[in-house]
């Protein structure tokens, strides 16, 4: 286990390494000059040359990686082009809320997923496993947004039950917090909580018919003991792999989601960075979601570990 | 090309069909243009002019719902296309190639994939600029990965075939083996798996044009119709609904087509024929074996069918004495592990017990409730099974699983501590000879080899010291060094514990060792019983002499092995008359005729006539 630990800490090095790196080269790839962006077009060549050293752009582009490896290790992305506000302030204010939002979308997923796979794999053909695999196929069909318009159009803009719009910080009010969550996090784990409960359904249904199944049958075990003490961890290997893929799925689609609920996440700074070419945040943001991912997979990996002993032997 | 037939598959093309149809001629179907604003008629409830309704300019929903449709299918198959041929080709390269370039591919198709797909598009827009276009190649950067896992995956598992190498000795040119070879078995998953990005790329589409970053304002797209939704929905709240449903009615279409694609190219085992009838009722066994006063287990005229009517078993009998070893023998598919599993009551859902008895100790089984049956299974009746390893969980310990077998009869009181059951787990584990049991009760069950797994399993099953042990091929799948022991194992146990033992096997030569009598199996029936001895030196039934004659006796005299012709018929398929007769070398045009009875221990009408080699 300790083995395991210390792999796959030493693996997540590299790949931030390589996030790093795509980040930065992103910013460098493009057509567009940010000196030019700052300074507007009437500057002169003189001006550009001067601000140019000023930002280190005349340097070679390792040697320019390197300096913004080293501050950004520092927790130093530099300032946006547009309010001049240090990145690392930006992401700090709005990373907390992106977290909030993403973990209990998985919660939701997770919460709703892992019971209907399992109740789907015990009734197995019959008509609540049939209603099920429909509603499986409807959920990842539905998108998003047009589920997070239609909850809000429901029961914050008729039923009036949660507010339209808007987001309370744990901080001020945990109540305030979990209520303005409530429909974005739903909206947001339809689509993986369909992906989980398929996954789990057929994890499930494998485990049942395996031989150990029929083994710990033919010892006189109750069915209740077989399901939840044997099937429910054998079916858990599998279902964990699908969680971590659905956790970037979703801190992807929280970007959309933010933007219904009027929700000040990482997403509403990305996207305000796409649109104004402000490539310090860009950078920064996409650093800080991979590195929440990355750190996900990780704790996945160590459930995976804790889950299955094959992994923990190697 | 059936599967594609059915309503489902059907409406999904038929849905498919439609977008295609309304993206190419658009133009011409539209009622209106998408793009004309009509402000006295905006925000318009469905009517007669604009069917749909209209947005907050007046432009008509309907239109740009058909024009919408052209962006949404351009921007899925642009994205799945670039995907499919970097992923392709990448994946065939790093396949091929190994080593260091499978190693950065691999690192790389990682990190792409801790990026969050919405995120990697935004990231490249904010790089390339805004547009659709430019959007659609990030997707298709996001899915040459999923393409290059599979892609790597199965270029891996062929390259290990003998034929990949053939083709190399032949001289073909390496990039004329992976084409040749590989492309046609990597069809199928890739089928599959496009059908499915092409679902998740028009969501992407959706959500990129809904967060105004997509489509440009010269183009509709659905997610932008659900954006205005979004901000006039409380003044026209139909504005969602179509855009909402068409996204939704695609993704579903692409993701069902998908797995209906998955069923059809990768079928995972062909479904049984139904048996049309019941075959003819065979004559009453004649007469009735007699179970002797002292049998643990009598089985009576056991009939066990399938779910279309098929005969598992027909008419069953035989019994068990306490403290008696009967071998069941038979080839695999005569219905000796079904025996085991009706006895046990673990028959897979669907088959059941149609007519006959089972009585363990003098209690009827046959009917019992799943409760009772419980009740007997681990306590009166335990069970070995061919495959030691699968037949222990492989994410418990070996400790957990016995003390939970230790536990499984307790009853609301008398329970043992949790100290108490495990002490006795380490007994049973060394009862069966498993060496430093204490310690190996933490251990898992990959961590046994064959034989001390096996060693595990009867422990599981006599942890409530059963009077019936039923081994279904104990030994079969262990090496031939280790069988013996296993054996040994097995039969000192049936002495020291007194059980009576149901040794389930294919091997005359483990009947020879263990058994004291003998009930020979074919094709779902008894053909014959009798003393290990008596059978042995004097087979009745044709097909015992044939199993016989087919047993390995290491004289290394260098004779050929007898075969038994032709195989055994699957249960729908029963022969009439004798259900023996088409593999028989004593058949006589008669045997077809009608269905043969026991009597006095032999299913043969020649039983009386025939003198058959026995090997003695």
């Amino acid at each position: 286990m300790k083995q395991l630990l210390l792999t796959r800490l030493l693996s997540v090095a590299p790949m931030l390494l390589l996030v790093s790196l795509f980040a930065f080269l992103l910013v460098h790839a493009t057509a567009t000059d940010p000196v030019a962006q700052i300074l507007g077009q009437g500057a002169s060549a003189a001006d550009r040359a001067e601000y140019a050293r000023k930002l280190g752009l005349d340097r070679p582009l390792a040697e320019q990686f390197l300096a913004w490896l080293g501050n950004a290790l520092r927790g130093d992305f530099g300032v946006s082009l547009y309010t001049s506000l240090p990145v690392a302030e930006s992401i700090r204010e709005r990373v907390g809320v992106t977290l909030s939002l993403a973990l209990a979308g998985m919660a939701f997923a997770v919460c709703c997923g892992l019971p209907l796979g399992i109740a789907g794999a015990l009734r197995q053909g019959e008509r609540a496993d049939r209603l099920l695999n429909v509603l499986v196929s409807i959920g990842l069909a539905v998108p998003s947004m047009w589920l997070a318009l239609l909850l809000s159009l429901a029961f914050a803009v008729t039923l009036r039950w949660f507010q339209v719009v808007g987001y309370t910080p744990f901080a001020e009010s945990p109540l305030e917090w979990a209520r303005a969550l409530v429909l974005p996090s739903i909206a947001l784990g339809v689509h993986a909580a369909a992906v989980i409960a398929r996954q789990t359904r057929s994890a499930m249904i494998e485990a049942l018919h395996s031989r150990y199944v029929q083994a710990l049958r033919s010892r006189g075990l109750t069915r209740r003991r077989i399901v939840l003490g044997y099937a429910v961890r054998n079916a858990l290997v599998p279902v964990l792999s699908v969680i971590a893929i659905q956790m970037s799925v979703i801190v992807g689609v929280s970007f959309v989601i933010e933007r219904i609920f009027a929700i000040p996440g990482l997403g509403t700074l990305l996207i305000d960075s796409v649109v104004r070419a402000d490539y310090p945040i860009l950078q920064g943001t996409v650093v800080a979601i991979a590195c929440f991912v990355l750190l996900v997979n990780l704790a996945v990996d160590i459930a995976y570990g804790l889950v299955n002993p094959r992994v923990r032997a190697d | 090309m059936k599967r594609l037939l059915q309503p489902v598959p059907l409406v999904c093309l038929a849905w498919l069909a439609l977008l295609a149809a309304l993206a190419l001629g658009a133009g011409a179907i539209a009622p209106h243009d998408p793009h004309l604003p009509a402000i006295k008629h905006r925000l318009a409830s469905p009517g007669a002019l604009y069917w749909l309704g209209t947005d907050d300019l007046g432009r008509d929903t309907l239109s740009r719902l058909i024009f919408g449709a052209r962006t949404a299918l351009l921007a899925s198959f642009e994205s799945v296309g670039i995907g499919l041929a970097a992923g392709v080709s990448l994946g065939l390269a790093a396949g091929y190639l190994g080593g260091w370039w499978d190693r950065v591919a691999m690192r790389l198709a990682d990190v792409m994939q801790s990026i969050p797909a919405l995120l990697l598009a935004l990231a490249l827009i904010g790089v390339l600029g805004k547009g659709l276009a430019n959007a659609m190649v990030a997707v298709g950067v996001i899915f040459a990965v999923s393409f290059l896992r599979i892609t790597r995956a199965v270029v891996l598992a062929e390259r290990e075939q003998l034929y990949v190498d053939a083709a190399r000795v032949l001289g073909l040119r390496p990039f004329a083996i992976l084409l040749r070879q590989i492309l046609p078995n990597i069809a199928a998953p890739l089928i599959v798996q496009a059908s499915i990005a092409l679902g998740t790329a028009l969501l992407i589409e959706a959500m990129l044009s809904f967060l105004g970053v997509g489509a440009e304002s010269n183009e509709v797209s659905w997610g932008a119709m659900l954006d205005t939704a979004r901000q006039f929905q409380s003044q026209q709240p139909l504005l969602p609904v179509f855009p909402g449903l068409a996204i939704t009615f695609s993704v579903l279409a692409f993701n069902l087509l998908g797995d209906v694609l998955r069923d059809a190219m990768m079928p995972a085992g062909t479904a049984h024929p139904r048996a049309a009838t019941l075959a003819p009722a065979a004559p009453a066994d004649t007469p009735p074996p007699p179970a002797a006063e002292d049998a643990l287990l009598a089985v009576r005229d056991l009939t066990v069918a399938a779910p279309g009517g098929a005969e598992l078993l027909s008419g069953v009998s035989f019994h068990l004495r306490r403290g008696e070893t009967l071998g069941l023998v038979g080839e695999s598919g005569c219905g000796k592990s079904i025996t085991a599993a009706a006895i046990m009551g673990l028959l897979p859902a669907g088959v059941g017990v149609a007519s006959g008895s089972i009585r363990l100790g003098g209690a009827e089984l046959v009917g019992l409730p799943e409760s009772e049956l419980r009740r007997v299974r681990g306590k009166r009746a335990g069970m070995v099974f061919q495959e030691p390893v699968a037949a222990l969980s492989p994410v418990h310990t070996v400790g957990r699983q016995l003390v939970d077998a230790v536990r499984a009869h307790e009853g609301k009181t008398g329970r043992l501590s949790g100290r108490a059951a495990r002490e006795r787990a380490a007994e049973l584990l060394a009862m069966v000879g498993v060496p430093d049991p204490r310690r190996r009760l933490d251990d898992y069950p990959h961590q046994f080899s064959g034989g001390m797994a096996q060693r595990v399993v009867i422990a599981g099953a006599l942890a409530c010291e059963p009077e019936l042990l039923i081994a279904d091929e104990p030994t079969t799948a262990l090496d031939v060094t280790i069988q013996a022991q296993v054996l040994d194992l097995l039969m000192d146990l049936r002495e020291r514990l007194s059980m009576s033992v149901l040794l389930i096997t294919h091997d005359l030569g483990v009947v020879a060792d263990a058994c004291d009598r003998l009930a020979v199996m074919y094709a779902g029936q008894i053909v014959e019983t009798g003393t290990v001895e008596a059978a042995f030196a004097r087979p009745r039934h044709p097909y015992t002499a044939a199993l016989l004659a087919a047993m390995p006796r290491g004289e290394g005299s260098g004779t050929a092995l007898a075969t038994i012709p032709g195989r055994v018929p699957p249960a729908w398929d029963w022969p009439a008359g004798c259900r023996f007769h088409p593999r028989c070398a004593h058949a006589l045009p008669g045997c077809a005729a009608a269905p043969v009875a026991l009597a006095d221990g032999v299913r043969c009408r020649r039983s009386g006539e025939l003198h058959l080699q026995g090997t003695a």
